[in-house]
């Protein structure tokens, strides 16, 4: 039971990582990015190859990760985003999909096919207390979880960034009338959130195996995630994940694991139809 | 419909009651078969997010539905009359399931909705092995056929087909057309000035979904009996994302853009097979450039140039 719980919680805490990363890129263009999953996917490729196929020490290996999806982060940017400005959000959901399927196949030709494996960057035997144990991947995790969300609620509510951010995401037009650069505020919004996404495949590779088409399922539970806790919303987004981790992980223990994937969308249902603006509300609401 | 729009219809029709006469490869005609039935639930697709605006990825998942309750009742033994009718049922049953409760959510939340609809009739359809085959699907499902009289071989089905697809084509032309097709692009332009001029705007919603819903059960009757041979592969999530960009692709809110996109890519994966992998990279690539550079998809390019094709 005890051991469910921190299972349940160390999936959560990936989840609501990949959680964070919509947010942010939510928080400053409104859209929803439907490949979040696929750069957190290359995220998991691009450590194993500075980690395994080049064999660089673990944080060197971290650190090239996530400048390379940073230079992701924007590139999908400019040809996701960009020319779609002001159009319905409807298209914006699709090119970004169109852009998942792009970068998933580009995976499997570089990478090929077969899961591969990452090391975890901390070593040490498992802490044990009451049955319980907790392993040094899954310790690293809730703190990687714990620097996130504060390092990001820091820069939304008291940097100067936070300020542009919200702004841009309020009024394009407006924010750009009063001089906010806003194309530097939305690249750097796209380049936080696919760090965060490379920085959450970094954490689930070396737990479930990494495999091009690894990118679907996750990116579709950070929605939920961002769908039960309200879109935008930074401590919904962490307790959603923590929740989802936890229900998925009783759910496969005593109901049936064959269903394990659908037990997050039935609870996303349900928690739709009972709260259409998700449990803990929206950040913004829809313009007239 | 003047001469201009006749023109390109006639000229279709032709096309496509040649084909069988120009090649005679089974191959290419059950590859046909198969963009006929696509076209016909992306024509389904088109009520509710061609007219309505209404994103929706579940279509593959009513397609799905409609194929394996032909399926499993066919080879349960029940004659093939009552198939479509059983499938009509259950196909209108879950999208008022699905429909009820969610139609009234905004983009994000209803994509996440029907792609989450999607994924837990494929679950159901892969992990209910005993009824439904699992993974491997069913096989040799029992053939059309009313009191012992049935097309035979794939030409014959070809044109069935493609006499169920005119159809199909024709009676969404005519809702179109009618005071409820009126309503669908009211509610698409602004639901609150359609609320105004006193259009139910969530029963339109419904209305349209339910219409799609039925349209993608049918194909997914005639899919599985006249392919026989069905496995959760053909409805899955990739496949919504799929029928949706051939929606996109060949035009939204255009008939003949339905059946264009819906052919189109049908054949082109099987044409462009020597591309391999790097066929999905271009076909992501070719999709966003559709939708950044022709909003309105192949349709909107073709009744650009001379004005006819596009019967919008």
């Amino acid at each position: 039971m005890g051991q469910l719980v921190v299972n349940g919680l160390a999936l959560g805490s990936i989840y609501a990582l990949v959680a964070l990363g919509l947010l942010l890129i939510f928080n400053t263009v409104q859209i929803v990015n439907f490949a979040q999953g696929q750069l957190l996917m290359l995220g998991a490729f691009i450590g194993i190859s500075g980690a395994v196929t080049h064999e660089l020490p673990m944080a060197l290996a971290w650190a090239s990760t996530m400048l390379a999806m940073a230079l992701i982060g924007i590139v999908f940017m400019v040809l996701v985003y960009f020319p779609l400005r002001g159009r319905p959000p409807f298209l914006v959901i699709l090119t970004t999909i169109a852009m998942g399927i792009v970068l998933e196949n580009i995976a499997l030709i570089i990478w090929g096919p077969l899961p591969v494996s990452l090391p975890s960057p901390v070593r040490g035997p498992p802490l044990r207390f009451a049955g319980v144990v907790i392993s040094m991947h899954q310790l690293f995790i809730f703190c990687t979880l714990a620097v996130i969300l504060l390092l990001q609620y820091l820069m939304l509510t008291k940097t100067r960034f936070g300020i542009l951010m919200q702004a841009t995401a309020q009024d394009l037009h407006t924010a750009r009338l009063v001089g906010i650069p806003v194309n530097r505020t939305i690249a750097v919004a796209f380049a936080f959130g696919a760090i965060l996404s490379g920085i959450a495949g970094l954490l689930v590779a070396p737990i479930f195996l990494a495999e091009p088409t690894m990118g679907g399922s996750l990116g579709l539970k950070g929605f939920v995630v961002s769908v039960i806790g309200g879109f935008g919303n930074l401590p919904g987004a962490v307790i959603g994940g923590l929740f989802l981790g936890l229900i998925e992980t009783f759910g496969a223990r005593y109901i049936s694991s064959n269903f394990r994937d659908a037990y997050a969308f039935i609870v996303m249902i349900a928690v739709l139809v009972a709260w259409p603006r998700g449990l803990f509300g929206e950040k913004s609401s829809e313009k007239v | 419909m003047t001469v201009k729009h006749w023109f390109p219809l006639a000229l279709g029709v032709v096309v496509a009651l040649l084909i069988p006469a120009v090649t005679h490869d089974n191959y290419v005609i059950q590859l046909l078969n198969i963009a006929i039935l696509n076209a016909i639930v992306v024509l389904g697709l088109n009520f509710a997010t061609g007219w309505v605006g209404q994103i929706n990825f579940g279509q593959a998942a009513f397609y799905g539905l409609g194929a394996y309750t032909t399926g499993i009742a066919a080879k349960a033994g029940l004659p093939w009359i009552t198939t479509p009718f059983l499938s009509v049922v259950i196909v209108m049953a879950a999208s008022l399931v699905l429909g009820l409760p969610t139609l009234r959510l905004r983009t994000y939340y209803l994509a996440m909705t029907t792609i989450g609809f999607g994924e837990i009739v494929r679950l159901i359809i892969v992990h209910w092995e005993p009824v439904t085959g699992g993974t491997s699907g069913l096989r040799a499902i029992p053939g059309i056929g009313v009191f012992g009289i049935g097309p035979q071989g794939q030409v014959q089905h070809y044109y069935l087909l493609i006499a169920v697809l005119a159809i199909a084509a024709l009676v969404a032309a005519r809702i179109r057309q009618s005071s409820l097709g009126r309503a669908m692009i009211a509610t698409k332009d602004s639901e609150i000035a359609a609320e105004q001029s006193g259009v139910d705007t969530t029963r339109t919603k419904l209305i349209a979904f339910m219409i799609g819903a039925v349209y993608a059960g049918l194909a997914g009757c005639l899919y599985a009996s006249s392919i026989r041979f069905i496995s959760p592969d053909s409805f899955s999530g990739t496949q919504a994302i799929l029928l949706m960009t051939m929606l996109i692709v060949g035009g939204m809110g255009s008939i003949p853009g339905c059946i264009i996109g819906a052919v189109g890519l049908t054949i082109l994966p099987e044409a462009l097979r020597f591309l391999g992998q790097w066929y999905l990279v271009l076909y992501g690539l070719g999709v966003i450039a559709v939708i950044v550079l022709a909003p309105g998809g192949l349709a909107s390019l073709a009744s650009r140039l001379p004005r006819w094709a596009g019967a919008r």
